[in-house]
């Protein structure tokens, strides 16, 4: 099936942040992986998990939960790497997520899904256009290529940042080795 | 049809690079006949195949010219240089002409006109004062009757190429008595008029060589028997009982053959030095052989299809020594290492294929020099270094233009003109050299000129004036020279239409950012400037050292290292001042650990790898040195654009992912940070 035809249908991946269940439209998923020793790149902002070995390829991970202000993930058997195509600034970009679990592909048409709520979100909602009430839970819709698209500038902030903090942390660490070698 | 076409602008570009090259040599060198035979090779060439696909006002022009080289080959013409203006004035009409075809608009077609009027005019001109002296004896003396036998092949037509075309160039040689052969044509029912039925057998005198009859069959060499041989020294055409009994010869029977013609010569004129047409030929194919470069043309995307397979081949070969490492079988293990050997050879091969020498800008660089100092009227001599050195063949693409812009602004900025130059007491002749070299892990290319130079504080009053700093603030002279590469910055006080509008410096900084190049200039005023392009070697696949740091694995590339020392935990840890005295030298470091927000590590001994930067030594401590490895560069991806001081990841044999330093960005990231810190604490006390 070609892209289009992909983008008319309506089914997504279903996944768990934490307790909440979130939703991605399948045109954007390339596959799903198990966990595998991911390569910390340094002195890159937190979210940026590393890097892996995609089918000889190397992928970007990002951890999910940060970018959407949550804690950082804690690794268990549930943990997975979704593989994403995202649109950034006109390319396509090629993403590996970091998230909970995995649950399952859903049917979700236009009229289940509702506005967002305005107020009251604890997650960075930019990146939600909607909730969908399935099996009375609440699901929420993501728009995958905003999540991403946001994200030079705000990588440059944050490696900047990051790099500064490292700077106090180093220092403190480095204050803390020669004390505990006295 | 169009792929011939193709083809033959492809070549037409060559040989038209290859005449202003020529012709740019000929300039320092007027008397060298090497030379002129190649600008005459390169005109020939130009013209056989224009004619050949419809450029018919690129061939005619080209023949103009020709001629005028023919005559200074000749010896009856002299290279001036009223002549190589002219010349190569033709040559960038050549190269419109190419572009545009045989349509051409009312300039060009105004330019074609001068043009070609003025070469005419010049060889008129030229041979008169020189020809008179030489030309009618010589040409009595020299010249020689030859009998050709041209047979094409039936499928001559097939490519477009008219046989009658070759035999008036022939024709054009001197004096000729063209004999076709007829015979073998068949009746009209059973032609086909897609065939070549005919042959030809001409008597020619001529003063022209040997060589120059084969040249006239260059084109058509495989798809025809040529033979030449000669008959006599001197015309035999001239000489009444000969040609009237060749004339009744061939009417009587057509396809005389070369024994035939031979026995009409009379007896005093038979020609000692008939050569065998095969012995001819083949020497003058071993002539070609060594001129001409041994290469082949391969599509690009070719060569990045294969450079994509090899670094394959690299990656999977990597696990087959993991795997035979592993196995503990002998056998095994010899074939993995003489895989890996041959991978090495390969993966060098592939990489040498994709690599230019700097060497192929030069000759545009050359040009550019001569024109524009010609039209300011001043003095510039271009030298150059090191242009052996290879690049990618996409970076040279990139920095072409760049490189261009700044020797504009070299000629119109720097070097001043010949009375200022007198004046400051320097030599008349200004002097730019362009130096490239390999400093670590990257390529330089130095523009260095010894002209008027930059004053920093014009920079500085201009920078103030347009608000891009306050009058206040402190910078270092590197800062300031950093300012010319702001957007709309230009310090030149007039405005030329060369350079000067203010548009330029950044865009040359913005294009070399494209192949992650930078740019440096610095400046003594009054003695010169000096501008520094550094270029990474963005190899796809490098020679590098595999080192462990906490559980992860990076790859320093091994141009940059220069040393491995092993060194104690305490030594480096909680240093003062991190500075380790190696082999009695004091050499700051970094560690690795902390600087990547790690924690220490708990074993005794640590390893120092000593890396090159710029002209310190640096020692990065890591934990442990594994060994070589050959990488295969892949990048980080968008996401990580940000991230400069690791240029890359690389796949080893187990399948994780290890990180390529880029040595130069890091060292340059740390030492600020660490100047940061220092100015923060300075800044508390």
């Amino acid at each position: 099936m070609n892209k289009e035809d992909l983008e008319k249908i309506n089914s997504y991946l279903t996944f768990k942040l934490g307790e909440e269940e979130f939703a991605a439209h399948v045109s954007k998923v390339l596959s799903i992986m198990e966990m595998v020793k991911i390569t910390k790149v340094p002195r890159s902002p937190e979210y940026m998990q590393g890097v892996i070995n995609l089918r000889g390829q190397v992928l970007p991970v990002v951890d999910t939960r940060i970018k959407f202000g949550m804690s950082p993930t804690e690794f268990t058997a549930n943990t997975c790497i979704v593989v994403m195509e995202v649109e950034v600034n006109g390319e396509y970009v090629q993403v590996g997520t970091l998230v909970d679990s995995v649950q399952e592909v859903l049917e979700i048409t236009e009229d289940q899904i509702q506005p967002p709520p305005s107020i009251g979100s604890n997650y960075k909602s930019e990146f939600i256009y909607g909730m969908a009430k399935v099996n009375e839970n609440f699901i929420m819709m993501l728009d995958m290529d905003k999540v991403f698209s946001a994200e030079e500038m705000m990588n440059v902030q944050a490696s900047t940042a990051e790099g500064e903090k490292q700077e106090t942390s180093g220092e403190q660490s480095e204050t803390a080795a020669s004390e505990s070698s006295q | 049809m169009d792929k011939f076409k193709n083809k033959f602008l492809e070549e037409a570009n060559e040989n038209i690079a290859g005449l202003e090259d020529a012709l740019l040599k000929l300039e320092k060198a007027p008397q060298d006949s090497d030379l002129v035979e190649k600008v005459f090779r390169h005109m020939h060439s130009l013209k056989g195949g224009g004619a050949m696909f419809g450029f018919n006002q690129l061939s005619d022009f080209t023949h103009h010219l020709e001629n005028v080289y023919d005559r200074v080959r000749e010896g009856t013409m002299e290279v001036n240089q009223g002549l190589l203006d002219l010349t190569l004035e033709s040559v960038d009409h050549l190269k419109n002409l190419l572009q545009q075809g045989d349509e051409l608009s009312g300039d060009m077609a105004t330019r074609h006109k001068n043009l070609s009027l003025q070469v005419k005019k010049y060889l008129e001109s030229g041979a008169t004062p020189s020809g008179s002296q030489s030309q009618p004896s010589s040409s009595g003396s020299q010249e020689q009757t030859y009998y050709i036998y041209f047979d094409p092949d039936e499928d001559l037509f097939d490519n477009g190429t008219n046989p009658l075309f070759l035999l008036d160039e022939l024709v054009g040689l001197g004096q000729a008595f063209v004999m076709p052969c007829l015979q073998g044509i068949p009746l009209l029912a059973e032609m086909d008029p897609r065939k070549c039925y005919t042959h030809w057998e001409v008597v020619l005198a001529t003063t022209e060589d040997h060589s120059a009859i084969h040249d006239v069959f260059i084109f058509v060499e495989d798809q025809a028997r040529i033979e030449v041989q000669k008959l006599a020294d001197g015309n035999l055409l001239s000489n009444e009982t000969f040609r009237k009994a060749l004339e009744e010869k061939y009417h009587k029977d057509q396809d005389l053959g070369i024994d035939a013609v031979k026995g009409l010569v009379p007896a005093k004129d038979t020609g000692t030095a008939a050569q065998s047409p095969k012995k001819g030929k083949q020497s003058n194919g071993q002539a070609r052989k060594d001129e001409g470069i041994a290469s082949i043309r391969v599509d690009s995307e070719k060569i990045d299809h294969m450079m994509n397979l090899v670094s394959e081949l690299v990656t999977t070969q990597a696990r087959l020594s993991l795997h035979a490492e592993h196995s503990e079988n002998n056998e095994l293990e010899e074939i993995a290492e003489n895989v890996q050997k041959l991978t090495r050879q390969l993966r060098d091969n592939a990489f040498d294929i994709a690599l230019v020498p700097v060497e192929t800008m030069i000759t545009r660089f050359n040009r550019l020099v001569r024109d524009l100092s010609n039209s300011l009227d001043k003095k510039v001599q271009l030298q150059t270094e090191g242009t052996e050195t290879e690049l990618d063949k996409n970076i040279i693409e990139t920095l072409t233009d760049p490189l261009l812009h700044i020797l504009r602004n070299c000629i119109d900025h720097g070097i001043e003109t010949p009375e200022e130059r007198r004046q400051a007491g320097k030599p008349e002749e200004g002097k730019i050299l362009l130096k490239a070299f390999y400093s670590g892990a990257s390529v330089h290319i130095q523009v260095h000129d010894d002209g008027k130079g930059i004053d920093p504080e014009k920079i500085r009053q201009q920078a103030v004036e347009k608000n891009v700093i306050s009058p206040e603030s402190q910078l270092s002279k590197k800062e300031i020279f950093d300012l010319i590469f702001l957007p709309g910055f230009s310090t030149s006080s007039n405005v030329t239409d060369v350079s000067g509008r203010g548009v330029g410096m950044d865009v040359v900084k913005r294009n070399l950012a494209d192949i992650r190049g930078e740019v440096e200039i610095d400046s003594e005023p009054g003695t010169g400037t000096t501008l520094t392009v550094k270029l990474p070697l963005t190899l796809s696949i490098i020679d590098g050292l595999l080192v462990q740091i906490a559980d992860n694995k990076y790859v320093i590339p091994l141009s940059a290292v220069d040393k491995i020392y092993a060194a104690n935990h305490s030594d480096v840890v909680d240093t003062f001042n991190n500075l380790i005295v190696l082999d009695g030298e004091r050499i700051p470091f970094f560690y690795l650990r902390k600087e990547f927000n790690m924690p220490a590590s708990d074993s005794n001994t640590q390893e120092i790898v000593v890396v090159q930067y710029n002209e310190n030594r640096i020692g990065l401590v890591v934990d442990t040195v594994i060994g070589e490895y050959q990488a295969v560069l892949k990048s980080l991806g968008k996401m990580y654009k940000y991230q400069d001081m690791i240029s890359g990841a690389t796949i080893l044999g187990d399948g994780t992912v290890a990180l390529v330093m880029d040595t130069n960005k890091m060292i340059e990231r740390f030492s600020s940070d660490r100047q940061r810190m220092t100015n923060v604490e300075s800044q508390k006390k």
